[in-house]
């Protein structure tokens, strides 16, 4: 077992256990630091798979952004708030039943398709910034100008949204 | 020796279905978001893993924007929280549910 | 390479128009802080020269921006619906009380349908995985944000807070079924993926099975914007807690960019191009692929939900949003057919549903202005205070049913007869017996409006010349379509064209 692999457990390790602290904690403010564990983790296997630029915007975007956001929200609103989004009809065990037998099926699947097939290991230094800038204002440069449309309605939303009422 | 493709694979299916797991059982709504995260997180595992494994990098661009939608939708997911945190404090606490099934 | 650019941003000028309004909108917004209609009428105007260059690109056929939009009539047929919604969606908005409340601000509201009408114009036309998810979450974050706009209202912002919330987990698993096609086929972009597919179909039978469960994923995304059963359970909330003016919008436009992207995406995807001996106008999937009798369940599945359901309704917005679930099924069952035919009949269908249906909710918001309710109990003896707007309303129900001699009887007629000759009989029969559970819940309606008396106390509706011309423009239509339908059925029929399919 050389090094590489070993960095690959450690790190798969850290995402699905961080994980499921988020999902199983019933404090939530465990839950959202124990998100930071996991957008870490899937950050460093980026880097694994040679997604560094990806890696650094998973750092930039989901814990400079995200997380300090979700942060923001639970402060704001520190357990008030509980809206009760489901039925009673989905209690926790049919639904763990339901979500083992997905699982199943979809890490079978995963394996028997692609069994046997390797990850290119990590060679020299390379960077996939160059590459990824170009593609992003040539093939798509229409998806790109979008994006900022989506960011621009987001930005308009989350204000005009959150902004105390006037007459109230 | 590699890292076969199909350990990335299952790796993210497990983070997946945590995050589905949770979607499906957590009651609190920003802990819903904080699993809707988990979910394109592993999604975007998967994409980065079949982008490294085809040696092509349009997985890699749809990453790219998959994130910049999540913030988006993170935003907008908060705001409106807040907003019913507002009408809740101030209107009615104990009718939290006014809509049913 | 300049020059093709030039002629891409030249046929993608509808949407740069409708980005061009939004942006206007917002500014204008600033600039005329007391006037709301200047925005309203900016925003009309927007969308009225959107449509103008629409019809300028009847008969291309092309694919821009690298694959990543296509320009084809199907496009421009769905396109020209979402648009002709938006604008008769700003009207009802600019008369709508609900929304005119004094104090509240309207800028960024039309603004964020500008929005949205960009991103179910995107959908019609998105032809790479990539294109296709940006625009529906272009679509779907507009639509969160309107359908919580009136946020001083409760349900309004939980309506919202459900619809984002369904909407991130379905576009989630839409996500993850994307990434299993970019795995099976190293491609994001459709016709690539289809011209990789035979191969690795031929690897045996777990590859196969991936590609069956990345289309159910997908479907998922797909289902949800036209909420179909499973995926409907945010639409009645939505639909009732929305502005009414959305709830319209919605039940159209987004089904409309919805069903658009889900055939490009079945259709481009999963068809054999190679298959011989088949009659013309008719195409075969990929063996090994039957998501074909998949999307037969999920059509009978919402159509039956849809009605049954609706019929223990007492709120009428809500028994519009059942009757939206069970409609998504009708036209469900046109995909199923695999036809030309199929096709010609959904767009002959969302032809007569923009009318129809965007008239039942205005009539709704009319009489909910006034009475301030929008419980069909509250409906008693409409008919004799209201005579016209009751009657209006009337029609566009009996068309919603689909009775003859309405729009919406051809729209059924055209989809039973393309299940029919496909050999469907059983869906066609099923779809028939939907229709008169349908006929049971409008009749509901009917009953109060015209034979139920009204209390003593309770004030006539007057209308604004304005909002009468604008139900005569809603009914004008649902009428003439029933018994004028050739020139839209030959629409249809030229309009079934996709880029880059035999």
């Amino acid at each position: 077992m050389q090094l590489f692999d070993v960095v690959f457990y450690v790190f798969a390790l850290i995402t699905i256990l961080s994980g499921c602290v988020v999902v199983f904690s019933k404090n939530i403010i465990y839950a959202a630091f124990s998100l930071l564990f996991t957008f870490f983790g899937v950050a460093a296997l980026y880097v694994l798979l040679h997604a560094d630029f990806l890696a650094v915007t998973q750092i930039l975007i989901y814990v400079g952004g995200i997380l300090v956001l979700l942060l923001f929200g639970v402060m704001l609103t520190n357990n008030v708030i509980s809206v009760e989004m489901k039925t009673g009809t989905i209690q926790a065990i049919p639904a763990l039943i339901i979500v083992a037998i997905v699982a199943g099926t979809l890490a079978g699947l995963s394996y028997s398709t692609w069994k046997g097939v390797a990850v290119p290991a990590p060679g020299g230094p390379q960077t996939t910034t160059g590459t990824l800038g170009q593609m992003l204002m040539t093939s798509y440069v229409i998806p790109f100008e979008i994006a900022s449309v989506v960011l621009l309605v987001a930005l308009i939303g989350a204000a005009m949204t959150a902004r105390r009422h006037r007459n109230s | 020796m590699e890292i076969p493709l199909s350990y990335y694979l299952c790796l993210s299916v497990v983070l997946f279905v945590v995050g589905v797991a949770g979607v499906l059982t957590r009651r609190n709504a920003i802990v819903v978001f904080m699993c809707i995260e988990l979910m394109l997180n592993s999604v975007n595992l998967t994409l980065i893993a079949f982008s490294s494994f085809l040696g092509s990098i349009t997985g890699q661009a749809l990453v790219f924007f998959a994130m910049a939608v999540a913030a988006a939708e993170a935003a907008v997911g908060l705001a409106i929280v807040i907003a019913i945190y507002r009408n809740k404090r101030t209107v009615d606490i104990d009718k939290i549910n006014i809509l049913k099934w | 390479m300049s020059d093709h650019l030039l002629n891409d941003l030249s046929l993608f000028a509808p949407e740069t128009a409708i980005t061009l309004t939004l942006v206007a909108a917002i500014l204008a917004d600033l600039i005329f802080r007391r006037t709301p209609l200047v925005v309203a009428a900016l925003v009309l105007a927007g969308f009225v020269v959107t449509g103008l260059l629409l019809l300028g690109q009847t008969g291309v056929n092309a694919s821009i921006f690298t694959g990543m939009i296509a320009v084809d009539s199907f496009a421009v047929f769905f396109k020209t619906i979402v648009v002709l919604a938006g604008i008769l969606v700003v009207v009802f908005s600019m008369e709508s009380g609900e929304l005119n409340s004094p104090g509240r601000k309207l800028g960024e509201y039309y603004a964020l349908l500008c929005a949205a009408a960009l991103g179910m114009m995107l959908m019609a036309g998105a032809s790479n995985l990539l294109m296709m998810y940006i625009a529906i979450e272009l679509s779907s974050l507009s639509s969160y944000l309107l359908s919580g706009y009136t946020r001083e209202a409760p349900d309004s912002s939980e309506a919202s807070l459900k619809y984002l919330i369904y909407g991130a987990v379905s576009s989630g698993l839409m996500l993850y079924g994307i990434s299993l096609m970019y795995g099976l086929s190293g491609s994001l972009d459709l016709r690539a993926i289809n011209r990789a597919l035979p191969q690795v179909l031929s690897g045996g039978g777990a590859a196969s099975f991936t590609l069956l469960i990345a289309g159910v994923l997908a479907l998922a995304g797909f289902g949800y914007k036209i909420s179909a059963v499973p995926f409907h359970f945010w639409t009645p909330d939505v639909y009732e807690g929305a502005p009414i003016t959305i709830t319209a919008f919605l039940s159209v436009a987004s089904k409309a960019g919805g069903f658009a992207m889900m055939i490009r995406f079945f259709k481009v995807t999963f068809i054999d191009a190679g298959a011989v001996a088949l009659p013309a106008g008719t195409w075969a999937t990929l063996q090994g692929f039957h998501w074909v009798d998949l999307v037969a369940i999920l059509a009978v599945l919402s159509m039956t939900i849809g009605n049954l359901v609706a019929v223990w309704q007492n709120n009428l917005k809500r028994l519009l949003a059942y009757s939206s679930i069970a409609h998504a099924g009708y036209m469900l069952t046109g995909v199923v057919v695999l036809s030309n035919q199929g096709l010609a009949a959904i767009m002959v269908y969302f032809g007569v549903y923009l009318f129809m249906n965007l008239g039942a909710f205005y009539c709704v918001m009319l009489i909910a202005d006034k009475t301030g309710s929008e419980d069909i109990d509250e409906y008693k003896g409409i008919g004799g205070r209201s005579p016209f707007l009751a009657v209006a309303l009337a029609v566009f129900l009996v068309s919603l049913t689909g009775l003859p001699p309405t729009a919406g009887f051809i729209g059924k007629l055209y989809l039973f007869a393309a299940l029919i000759n496909s050999g469907w009989t059983w869906l066609a029969i099923v779809a028939a017996l939907n229709s008169v559970i349908a006929l049971y819940y409008y009749v509901r309606v009917f009953r109060n409006m015209f034979l139920r008396t009204e209390e003593p106390s309770s004030p006539g509706i007057t209308l604004s010349w304005l909002q009468n011309a604008a139900l005569v423009v809603l009914l004008v239509p649902t009428l003439l379509l029933g018994l004028y339908f050739t020139p839209l059925v030959q629409l249809a029929q030229a309009s079934v064209r996709l880029f880059g399919t035999p």
